[in-house]
């Protein structure tokens, strides 16, 4: 596989990614020289629209144009975020990014925070994730030194701040509202759009949040151009992904594959194939909040498509073998978005309680009539009536599993 | 060095930007938040009570009641999960006789907690702030052996 194309993982191994010297060695900042020098914002958004670069932080929306729409808001105070609170089960590749090639991400939240007109960028960064906080803060003083950042950066009419920020320990403080409510001192609650943080973010003010991994591509696309990103991985959505392989696989790794890939050909010949003595069971794609794929899904296409059965998330694969005890996955699954729901909304609130009692029942082998009755009616209202997506998330899962493997799951039961 | 809440708070301006790593901050070195010294952000900050409780109360890493001096974690992450991160749960509740989840024990808390992004090496169990990776139940014993 070394002949396909690697962009973010390009430098990971090869070069110390504390030394600032080594990453432009290696060729980086080019892209922010390329910028500053021969680009204005205009048409470096232009570049991003063209690359067809979309959202690696779960919901796939294209960046350009996002990028855009701050970019067009008349005011002067804006903010640009990069979204490394990564609290998904499972996925581990945003903190991979940070301590392994801190600059590629520092570079692209440089160009993206001037395309939007940004004076100020947060990294909002996980807070068990302390290690890599102190790499990007030690990332952020050196590209200080070289005047990458700061109020001239080379001396341009461009100026930038970075602070980072660490969360508290929140799941739903990945959801961008949440995020931007909690850098404001609240409490990380979703909160009601319109009006869309593009609009009316962190302080009232025009807001871009995008995942750390979607950012670490912009310095390529600059450099190479957006119509030789377009060319890579799937035409649906171009580029490569940060896969975070674990479970019943040879290699538990985070590899980049180009989009478009089969989860068979993933799983296969980046994961080294099944586990010896090992059989394949399912594999759950986007961490805990994601849909369960069968044997007959391993032929579908890993990409970012509105239309997919099996949406990919955040790149988490997690294969389950056939020796697998699925009442533990279910109640991982229950207690989680139990102890995540922010409490902000009843049906989250509530369901996620409910659905997470009935799931110790069920490996308990104690389930009621009244209880398999009842399991129907909290999907249903986690999945349709829920203030933001996460109650959605607590039933994806849950769900396919009862419609897969009803068998498995009440067999304690009687 | 005697640090204060006081000397804490000067480390920075009361802009709520602020407030969360102040609410973290006092909690990591107090061990918790403690009611005068919501007070005392409070006027700091100049926010009413309730909110300074709001935004504190919300958070996994600010603390607003005390731990007991030992706090075993333990992620049930699918990742863990399906790694038998229960076993090694049910090995400390035998091995300490306490129950998962229990508030009220004076002297030792075993809290189940989400994903630490190590699942590549879980289960992860974290005593007192130090991770522990790829635990299996027979490890629990020669872990747990330096805290109690
Ligand atoms: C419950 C919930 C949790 C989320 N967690 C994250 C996260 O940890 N990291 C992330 O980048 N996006 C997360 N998102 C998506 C963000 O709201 C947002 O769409 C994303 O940061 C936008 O960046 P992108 O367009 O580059 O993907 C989450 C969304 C929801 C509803
Ligand atoms: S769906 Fe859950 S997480 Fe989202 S707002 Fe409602 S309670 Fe909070
Ligand atoms: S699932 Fe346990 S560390 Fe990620």
């Amino acid at each position: 596989m070394e002949t396909e194309i690697k962009i973010i993982t390009q430098n990971w191994g090869r070069i110390n990614p504390q030394s600032i010297d080594e990453y432009i060695a290696a060729g980086g900042y080019q892209a922010l020289f390329k910028f500053i020098k021969e680009m204005d914002p205009e048409i470096a958004v232009e570049e991003i629209k063209t690359s067809g670069l979309c959202g690696r932080g779960g919901a796939g929306f294209p960046t350009g144009l996002k990028l855009e729409s701050v970019q067009k808001e008349k005011v002067t105070e804006k903010y640009f975020i990069c979204n490394l609170d990564e609290s998904e089960p499972g996925t581990y590749k945003d903190r991979m990014i940070a301590e392994n090639d801190p600059h590629m991400l520092i570079e692209g939240i440089i160009i993206a925070s001037l395309i939007v007109g940004a004076k100020k960028a947060f990294i909002y960064i996980n807070g068990n994730y302390k290690k890599s906080a102190e790499i990007l803060e030690r990332a952020v003083g050196q590209a200080k030194q070289k005047v990458f950042l700061g109020p001239a950066i080379l001396h341009s009419r461009y100026g930038l701040e970075i602070e980072i920020f660490e969360g508290a320990g929140a799941y739903i403080c990945g959801e961008e509202t949440a995020l931007i409510n909690s850098i404001e001192g609240k409490r990380g609650e979703p909160r009601m759009r319109p009006p869309f943080p593009t609009q009316s973010g962190l302080f009232g003010k025009p807001t871009a949040v995008n995942n750390a991994e979607t950012i670490a591509n912009i310095p390529w696309i600059i450099e190479n151009g957006g119509a030789e990103f377009a060319k890579v991985g799937s035409k649906k959505s171009p580029g490569t992904k940060l896969f975070i392989l674990d479970g019943a696989v040879k290699n538990r790794d985070v590899v980049e594959a180009p989009l478009g890939i089969t989860l068979k050909e993933l799983i296969d010949n980046y994961g080294g194939g099944i586990y010896a003595g090992k059989e394949f069971w399912f594999a759950q794609v986007g961490g805990s909040s994601g849909r369960l794929a069968l044997e007959k899904d391993l032929e579908m296409k890993l990409e970012y498509d509105r239309e997919a059965k099996i949406p990919l998330g955040s790149g988490a694969i997690l294969v389950v073998d056939k020796m697998a005890d699925i009442h533990e996955l279910l109640l991982s699954w229950a207690s989680f978005f139990r102890r995540e729901s922010c409490g902000k909304c009843v049906p989250c609130r509530e369901g996620t309680f409910r659905l997470w009692e009935i799931a110790k029942r069920l490996r308990d082998g104690e389930i009621s009539d009244r209880d398999k009755a009842a399991i129907e009616d909290i999907l249903w209202t986690l999945n349709n009536t829920t203030f933001c997506p996460l109650g959605k998330f607590a039933a994806t899962a849950f769900g396919d599993a009862l419609q897969y493997f009803p068998k498995e799951i009440y067999k304690l039961s009687k | 060095m005697n640090v204060t809440t006081e000397k804490i708070l000067l480390e920075f301006d009361p802009e709520t930007k602020n407030l969360l790593p102040v609410l973290k901050k006092i909690s990591a070195r107090f061990g918790h938040v403690a009611k005068e010294d919501a007070q005392k952000i409070a006027d700091y900050f100049s926010l009413p009570l309730s909110e300074v409780f709001e935004t504190a109360s919300f958070y996994d890493l600010v603390k607003t009641q005390k731990d007991p001096p030992l706090v075993i974690q333990v992620c049930s992450g699918a990742n863990c999960a399906i790694k038998s991160a229960n076993r090694v749960i049910r090995e400390i509740e035998n091995q300490l006789h306490i129950k998962a989840g229990d508030m009220f024990n004076p002297k030792v808390k075993l809290e189940i907690i989400s994903c630490l992004g190590q699942c590549g090496s879980g289960p992860v169990v974290v005593v007192n702030g130090n991770v522990f990776a790829r635990v299996a139940p027979n490890d629990v014993d020669d872990i747990l052996r330096n805290y109690v």
